[in-house]
Order: structure tokens, then sequence, then C-alpha cells
């Protein structure tokens, strides 16, 4: 079970990031997280977005360059142990783990070389994996 | 024309020796009337042995017989480096390839490099230009000369190197690239003339800082500078930093190499053309015409001693004004202007002839790339730095920095090894170049000095 994630390739100046953000904001997609990073001249930008599919194409359009890509999106209960916990059953399957970040709550995104080991590896254990559905299905609560 | 300057302060240029008097301070009728000479010969051997020539020269109706002035020259067809690149490799050779004793060749436009080939008696013209200047700057057969040019393909190595021997100074062949071992080289072996391109013997002065080097007691007391030409504001900065004396050398392949001209220490920034082995022409790019002495133009030359690949009026590009005025040096060779600027768009980046149509063709035979690109060219880490800007076309994108890092390093390779110089690619967003109607400006230099 994996979810849709959007890369973008981003350049690294102000107002680029902005672009694709507004992007977004004209299709009426809501972002559940997202990842930047200081890669140099450019970046490769991370989304995951409640409509995947609307929002690669609405990009393609626009003229970014942009890609889907399958990645795992684990759901993880707010107690210290948790993060440990999954990377732990990823090292033990000899899984590697190409980048990862958080989403909103207690979600994150897992990219891992093998995804299909990853699955099998997280299927002994009580960690729970989402899909497209439950990520566009998400009730965000506001922060106080 | 020209600035006179107190003598440099280590060498008193009146004292130097002047390698071939006999012609480097003759009359200037004198010149002229061995260069007449030699144009007859040389225009007659051309056409007999060089069909691209006789075709032209037949399509244009003039035959030898009909050069009788040097004004006569104006009725030859100009010379490009299209000439060459379509008669590549060996098709303007005027002699068999086994008279042939050393072959150089330099940066086409595009694809195949400019090939020439010298017979005996061209190295032996090489070798006295090269003498000439090397001692009108003050080398002698006591120097020690460590070069800092690539020996290999491209002229200035091998060019220099056979004219210091024939001055008698020790050669030490180091080649280019290492800085730091140019500087233990320079310590251990007593080095006292450096050869270079001002660029890099700037990088070597400051590397040389950084390490504690003390220039002002080192060995070194000249620097012979080619390649590309040397800013004064540069040449100033290297000379009070470096505790040295410095002096431009220029000329091109196509019509020899470096040794066409060369800064004596009279007047700086100017240079003695070497009159009796190339005839030279000043004119207006767009028309051809000469220009009146003193006039900015194209210079344009005539080797009037090349045996194995003779040109007829060569087209430098290069623009540059000349005077006749004899020089406090003593010498009544004609002086140049050093060359500032080109009427095409050839960039000199450490050394090396750039042409943006180069990269255009790289770019163009890499699919996943959009055909737009930007060329900059700065130097504010010392050395010339040229970088690149590509778009990527969305397809070449993925998810990998692995693939996307890869990706720029191929690009970066291809444009290596057509370019002989490794640029930095740096990778845009699709659309991120701005298109304009009519003449693209790709090219943005901001070099300092």
């Amino acid at each position: 079970m994996s979810i849709s994630q959007i890369s973008v390739f981003v350049e690294s100046k102000p107002g680029h990031l902005g672009n694709v953000l507004e992007g977004f904001e004209s299709a009426n997609l809501s972002v559940r997280g997202f990842s930047a990073a200081d890669t140099g001249g450019y970046g490769i930008v991370r989304f995951v977005v409640d409509k995947p599919e609307e929002a690669l194409a609405h990009l393609r359009e626009r003229g970014f360059a942009v890609r889907l890509t399958k990645v795992l999106c684990v759901k993880l209960h707010d107690k210290p142990g948790e993060l440990a916990s999954v990377l732990r059953v990823m090292a033990q399957a000899q899984v590697n783990v190409v980048y990862c970040y958080s989403l909103v709550s207690t979600y994150i995104v897992l990219a891992v070389n093998d995804i299909a080991r990853a699955e099998k590896a997280l299927a002994d254990t009580s960690l729970e994996l989402i899909d497209d559905d439950e990520i566009a299905a998400l009730p965000v609560r506001q922060a106080l | 024309m020209g600035t006179p300057m107190p003598s440099c302060e280590h060498i008193d240029f009146s004292k130097l020796p002047i390698y071939k008097p006999d012609v480097e301070c003759t009359s200037r009728e004198r010149i002229r009337a061995i260069q007449l000479a030699k144009l007859i010969d040389q225009v007659g051997y051309t056409y007999d042995r060089v069909a691209w020539y006789r075709d032209q020269m037949d399509e244009m109706h003039v035959k030898p017989s009909d050069i009788k002035t040097l004004d006569d020259v104006r009725k030859l067809p100009f010379t490009d480096k299209s000439a060459l690149r379509l008669t590549f490799p060996f098709g303007m050779f005027a002699t068999p390839l086994d008279e042939i004793v050393e072959m150089h060749a330099s940066s086409g436009t595009t694809g195949k490099p400019i090939v020439v080939g010298y017979t005996k008696e061209d190295m032996d013209v090489w070798s006295e230009c090269i003498a000439r200047l090397a001692q009108m700057a003050g080398v002698t057969a006591g120097d020690r000369v460590q070069m800092a040019f690539g020996y290999g393909m491209f002229t200035g190595g091998f060019g220099l190197h056979y004219g210091i021997l024939r001055i008698g100074g020790m050669m030490i062949p180091a080649g280019s690239g290492n800085t730091e071992r140019h500087i233990q080289m320079i310590e251990d072996y007593g080095t006292t003339v450096l050869i270079a391109t001002p660029s890099y013997a700037m990088h070597i002065c400051e590397v040389g800082e950084k390490l504690g080097f003390d220039w002002a007691a080192s060995t070194l007391q000249i620097g012979l500078f080619g390649g590309e030409p040397c800013p004064p504001g540069l040449k100033a900065e290297i000379e009070a930093r470096m505790h040295i004396t410095c002096t431009d050398n220029y000329g091109l392949t196509e019509v020899m190499g470096p040794g066409v001209s060369g800064e004596c220490l009279a007047h700086r920034d100017q240079q003695h053309i070497a009159e009796d082995h190339f005839l030279w022409e000043v004119v207006d790019p767009q028309t051809g015409e000469p220009v009146a002495e003193g006039e900015m133009g194209e210079l344009v030359l005539t080797p009037l001693d090349k045996r194995g690949i003779p040109v007829l009026r060569y087209r430098t590009h290069d623009l540059t004004r000349v005077t006749t005025e004899p020089c406090e040096c003593g010498r009544t060779l004609v002086r140049m202007d050093k060359v500032r600027s080109r009427s095409d768009d050839m960039l000199i980046i450490r050394g090396t002839n750039i042409f943006p149509s180069q990269v255009e063709d790289v770019i163009a035979n890499i699919p996943s790339l959009s055909p737009q690109y930007r060329m900059i060219v700065d130097n504010d880490e010392g050395l010339d730095r040229l970088t690149i800007e590509v778009e990527i076309h969305p397809d070449v994108f993925s998810d990998s920095f692995e693939d996307m890092n890869q990706f720029t390093h191929d690009v970066t390779a291809k444009l290596q090894s057509v370019l002989l110089l490794r640029p930095v690619v740096k990778l845009l967003e699709p659309g991120s170049i701005e298109r304009t109607l009519g003449k693209a400006k790709h090219v943005d230099d901001r070099r300092r000095g």
C-alpha cells in the first residue's frame, strides 16, 4: 500500500517555490505535507496533496518539470519510540530509507529503495500504512 | 599612440640586444621591399600547390602575376576559419605530408578542429619569431624558463619552447596545472622566466601568497604572456605582486601560432609585428576595405614564408590599430595595439578559444534539454570560470538526486570534450531562459580587469 507523491524540479531562487504553491492554490488543492532541502542550485521539492493526479496535470500544464512517485505513508501514534520503531523495522529488513519527511499530524512519508520488501516487513507489525484515499479524506485539526 | 613609460624597474630596454637588427631596425622602405618580394613568391607558391586557393583565384580572375605591389594583395581572396574546416584535415597543405615535421590544432567553431602543419623551414621561422619577442622581453641565454602552458596540440606550449631553445635559454617543461608544483619548481630550480596565460600567472601569484611564498625574494624576473590578451590593470597588478616584468605576445594557430607580434619594453600594450614574416592589413570588418593608419579595424594576416600550410589574407576577427612610427626601443617594425575585442563572438577562457556555437551544437544533440542556453563567464575566484545554464525537458526530471546529478555530470562531460575546458553546468526549470525575438544574447561576460 503506497501513496502518490508529487516531486517538482524547483530552482533555488526567491519566488520559485511560491510559484508551485500558487499552482496548487489555483486548483484548490490541499497540501498534507512537503519537503524542501538545500541541495544547491535546484531542489527536488516533494509534496503530498489531497488530489495527486489533478496536481500532476495542473503543474504539467503550467510548464513545471513534475513527476508522481510511489512512496510509503505510515501512520504513527503519538508516543515516544514510534519513529524509532518504524526505522528499526526497515533496518532489520535491510531496506534503505532514501528520504523521509513528516506530514500533518503523525503521518510520515518513507521513500524506500524496495517498496515491496518494506511493505512485507511492516505487515508483521502494528504500524499502519495508509493510501491515497485516506490522504484525501484526512480531517486536519487546527493547531491551538 | 601608446603611452611611453619609463623603462621597467628591472630591465633597461635600451641595453637589450635586438635579435635581428638588420631587419628589426631597418627602414620602412626596406621592410616593404622584403614583404613585396616574399609576397610575390608566396602567392605563386600557394597558387601552384593549393587547389582551394587556385580555384578561388581562378574564379576571381586573379593570377599570381597580377601581384606587383603590396596594395595588390587586395586582389586576393580573404580566408576564414571555414576554409580550414571545410578542407579538414590536410586539404590546404601545400607539401606532401612527409615534409611536414610537426602538426598542431586549435578549436574550430564547431565540430572539427583547425589543423596546421609545419615544414622544417616553417619551424625555423617560428622559432626565430619567438626568439625575437623573447629577447625583446629581456630573456637571455642564461634564463631558466618554466612553461605553464599545456604542451599538446595547442601551438602555445611547443611554440614558445622551441623559441626559447633558439635563444639558448633552459626550458623547464612543467606544462599546465598543479599550481603548487609550479611554485615549488620556481623555488627549487631558480626559475627566472614564467610562460603562462595572464590569468594563470595571477592564479600562481595568489596561491603563492597564500602559501607564504615570498615573490619579492624569488628568482622570477620575467613573465611571457600569451593565449589571451592581458588587460593593463591585470598586468600592473601581476608585476607589482610578483615583482616581475611582463610582456604580451600575440599570434594565432592558423597563421603560425604565437610569434606574430611581441611587446617591447619601451611601449607597453603595443606589440611589434614580425613584418618580414607577416604582411598585415587592418580592414573594416563589414566591407573588407583598408582603414587609415591609426584607425581601429580587423587584423588580416598573410604569412610570407609558410611552406606547409600557406594562408592568404587570413581574417583574424581581432580588432586593433597600428602605427609605423619608430619606437624608442630602436625597432622600426610596425606596432599593433593589444587586442581587446573581436569582431565575432569568440571568447577566450583560460587561454582556450570558445565559440557559443560549440555549446549550441552540444545542447542541440541532447534531447532532454531545451535548445536554450546561457553562458556566464566570471573570474570572481581568480581564474576564468565558465558556467553554462541549460533548461531541462520535463521528461528527464527524476525523483532521484543521484539520477539528476548523473545527468548533470553527463552533460558536463559532453561539453568538456568539445570545449576542452570544464564548465560548471547549472540545470534550470523549463522555460527559465528568456526567449527573445531577434538575436539572442547568449553570453554574459562578467570578468573584471
